[in-house]
């Protein structure tokens, strides 16, 4: 991915400490309290700071993988031999497991190679990472994932989605599909604000072209930065429509470009006109006074 | 009052025609109607009439009508006399004063009579009453119900009022007492409540009676916000000792800071002869893992989480006093701050790194940082130490309570 929008991503997801060290549910002990000169307790800020650039880090986002059908050898002498699939797993250390070996030997007497499903049921019985279930559970499933999304616990969903499934497996791209669609929906980009998952839904939502709703929920938020950043990445990603041609054109930055998206792509101009006329008020007003 | 006794001796001759005169209400009246019967005139006595006649001696004045009940029931209680003193007596048998003439009305009888201006109305339908008889029936029913009443105070008496428990069945510690009485100006202290801490009997020898018992109360008082006294109240009973006790100890308060209202701000070991308390702060929702008169004293004042370990001598006045002196000479983060002229930082294990400011010095913090030696220069205590080793055998280290 581009360094550059990696910079647009990470900086509209923006950096609140308070939310981002949130009490973890744990043994709690009596805290622990230093006596500290300013330029120590500033060091301190930097290193937390720096703590929570390595937690916010953005999940990558990977198209969704095909399904593999290779067939080694069919064997038909062996076939009624057993009643049972053979699943043969290379389980040497230092190999990558993407590039780990799993055959499969069916009762039926072909070899083949073994299903995206398949290879990760067994990655996790050989070498398990913590938190992740042999099966996936059942907060997955369609109506669970309602109920939580009626909780507001987006954020949950997709911490534990991103520890279950692989980036690139069906069953991830779904899950987060969904929640982006439902928070998109309800308009609670709050919740995943200083998460790392507001990357992703940005990314989605860029791509898919519907970056409206959060623009005016930028501009509500008096984020002009971000509002700015994120038409320039529309831009970036959409090279040929016709707010980057324009963009381009006129060298516009700052409200301009807010401008002419507005004009040309959104679907609600008014709205966001509305909004930069009240922005742009509200700081004349406090100048003026 | 004798002239009348003594008429009383006198003997009633009853005549067979003439039906016995009975005798209602006391000596007075008895003596009156007994000057009556003697000034009738006396008619010759035929010989048949002179067979007929019964005597019945009756005495109206006896034993029974010479004392009062007062004095009555003081002979047969017996409150006086060696046995009673000192503590002598036997505690189980103790017999109760009881007031017979209770629900007693002057005129109501086993007869049934009625009489004007006691019993009825003196005036019906503007007719002066005379003297009549009440009905069988009606007579027996009032009976009864006298009979019942009477039963009914008795069994009231004899009921026992369920007292609260203390720390244990029969302990007065941690008993609540309510509020303390208002002062003299008109200050009330509804929102402090006081409880027990110990109830002890004392003895001091004096010169005239020898052992003189009196009972010593320790009472604490608190308002759940920080404002907490203790006094000790000493009085020959024990109601009147709790009393005392619990109207001084609001004239004694200490003001105690907590952290975030729910713990102590650090650990602190306080001393009092040969009493240490060690106090250790602890996190939401511990709860107060201390000795019962602690966490007593605590919910007085207001604390919710702490640990608290009694060493040495158990002696409850020294523990409150140590409790009461170390709570009260704590060291704030604000006063920290000024005393170093540093930041005071928050690190907390479930936010990770965050640092959180607490508190900052008036004049700003200076330049130089607190010296970091290699070795930390805090004093151990050779228990935690133990225990963090795994050198201590306690079955009672790691159980699990219900109820604190």
């Amino acid at each position: 991915m581009d360094p550059e929008v990696q910079d647009i991503l990470t900086r509209i997801t923006g950096l609140d400490l308070q939310k981002v060290f949130k009490p973890v549910k744990q043994e709690l002990k009596p805290p622990t309290y230093k006596l500290l000169t300013d330029t120590q307790l500033e060091e301190a800020t930097q290193l937390a700071r720096l703590e929570a650039q390595k937690l916010l880090r953005m999940a990558p986002v990977l198209p969704e993988r095909e399904p593999i059908n290779d067939i080694l050898s069919e064997d038909k002498i062996l076939e009624g031999m057993d009643t049972a699939k053979y699943m043969f797993t290379d389980i040497t250390y230092n190999i990558p497991h993407r590039e780990r070996f799993i055959v499969v030997r069916e009762p039926i007497g072909t070899l083949r190679k073994a299903t995206w499903e398949e290879r990760d049921r067994l990655i996790q019985v050989y070498f398990p990472k913590e938190g992740r279930k042999l099966t996936a559970p059942p907060v997955f499933k369609e109506e669970n994932l309602k109920v939580m999304y009626s909780q507001d616990r987006h954020v949950e969903v997709l911490d534990r989605c991103l520890v279950q499934f692989e980036p690139d497996s069906s069953d991830y791209i779904r899950v987060h599909v969904t929640t982006y669609e439902d928070v998109e929906r309800q308009g609670k980009y709050d919740l995943l604000r200083s998460t790392r998952h507001f990357g992703g839904i940005t990314w989605y939502l860029v791509t898919a072209r519907r970056v409206d709703r959060l623009l005016v929920d930028m501009l509500q938020k008096d984020l002009l930065q971000d509002a700015e950043s994120l038409v320039s990445l529309f831009n970036m990603v959409h090279p040929h429509s016709e707010t980057a041609q324009e963009a381009a054109r006129l060298q516009a930055s700052g409200t301009d470009l807010l401008k002419v998206y507005a004009k040309f792509e959104s679907q609600r101009a008014g709205y966001i006109e509305l909004a930069l006329q009240a922005y742009e008020q509200s700081p004349a007003e406090s100048s003026a006074v | 009052m004798a002239a009348s006794i003594r008429v009383c001796g006198v003997l009633r001759v009853t005549f067979g025609g003439v039906a016995p005169l009975r005798t209602a209400g006391g000596a007075v009246q008895r003596s009156h109607l007994s000057t009556l019967s003697t000034t009738p005139a006396f008619t010759p006595l035929t010989p048949a009439a002179a067979a007929a006649v019964t005597w019945q001696q009756v005495r109206h004045g006896s034993f029974f009508n010479k004392l009062t009940a007062d004095e009555l029931w003081r002979g047969v209680l017996g409150e006086t006399g060696a046995g009673s003193k000192k503590g002598r007596g036997k505690r189980a048998k103790r017999k109760m004063k009881k007031d017979l003439n209770r629900g007693q009305i002057i005129g109501e009888g086993k007869g049934g009579f009625l009489w004007p201006g006691l019993n009825s109305p003196v005036l019906r339908e503007g007719v002066v009453q005379t003297m009549s008889l009440r009905g069988e029936s009606e007579q027996q029913e009032l009976q009864a119900e006298l009979v019942r009443q009477r039963e009914e105070w008795d069994r009231r008496r004899r009921m026992k009022v369920k007292r609260e428990r203390g720390w244990t069945g029969s302990s007065w510690g941690g008993i609540s007492l309510g509020s303390p009485d208002p002062g003299p100006n008109g200050e009330t202290y509804e929102d402090f409540d006081s409880r027990v801490i110990e109830v002890k009997t004392v003895f001091n020898m004096t010169a005239k009676e020898g052992r003189k018992r009196s009972i010593s109360c320790l009472v604490a008082v608190g308002n759940g916000n920080g404002a907490a006294g203790f006094a000790l109240g000493k009085a020959p009973d024990r109601t009147t000792a709790l009393r005392k006790a619990k109207n001084r100890a609001i004239h004694y308060l200490y003001y105690i800071e907590r952290y975030n209202d729910h713990t102590i701000y650090h650990d602190i070991d306080s001393t009092v002869k040969k009493t240490t308390l060690r106090m250790k702060k602890q996190s939401r929702g511990y709860g107060l893992h201390c000795h019962r008169a602690v966490i007593t004293i605590c919910k007085l004042i207001g604390l919710k989480d702490m640990y608290a370990k009694v060493e040495g001598s158990v002696n409850l006045l020294n523990v409150t006093k140590a409790l009461f002196t170390g709570l009260a000479n704590q060291e704030t983060h604000q006063v920290l701050s000024d005393k170093k002229q540093l930041n005071v930082v928050e690190f907390q294990s479930e936010r990770g790194p965050l640092p959180l400011l607490v508190a900052r010095p008036e004049g700003g913090a200076r330049a130089e940082p607190e010296p970091q030696d290699a070795i930390p220069n805090t004093r151990l205590h050779w228990e935690d130490v133990r225990a963090a080793q795994g050198m201590k055998r306690s079955v009672w280290a790691g159980v699990k309570r219900t109820i604190w």
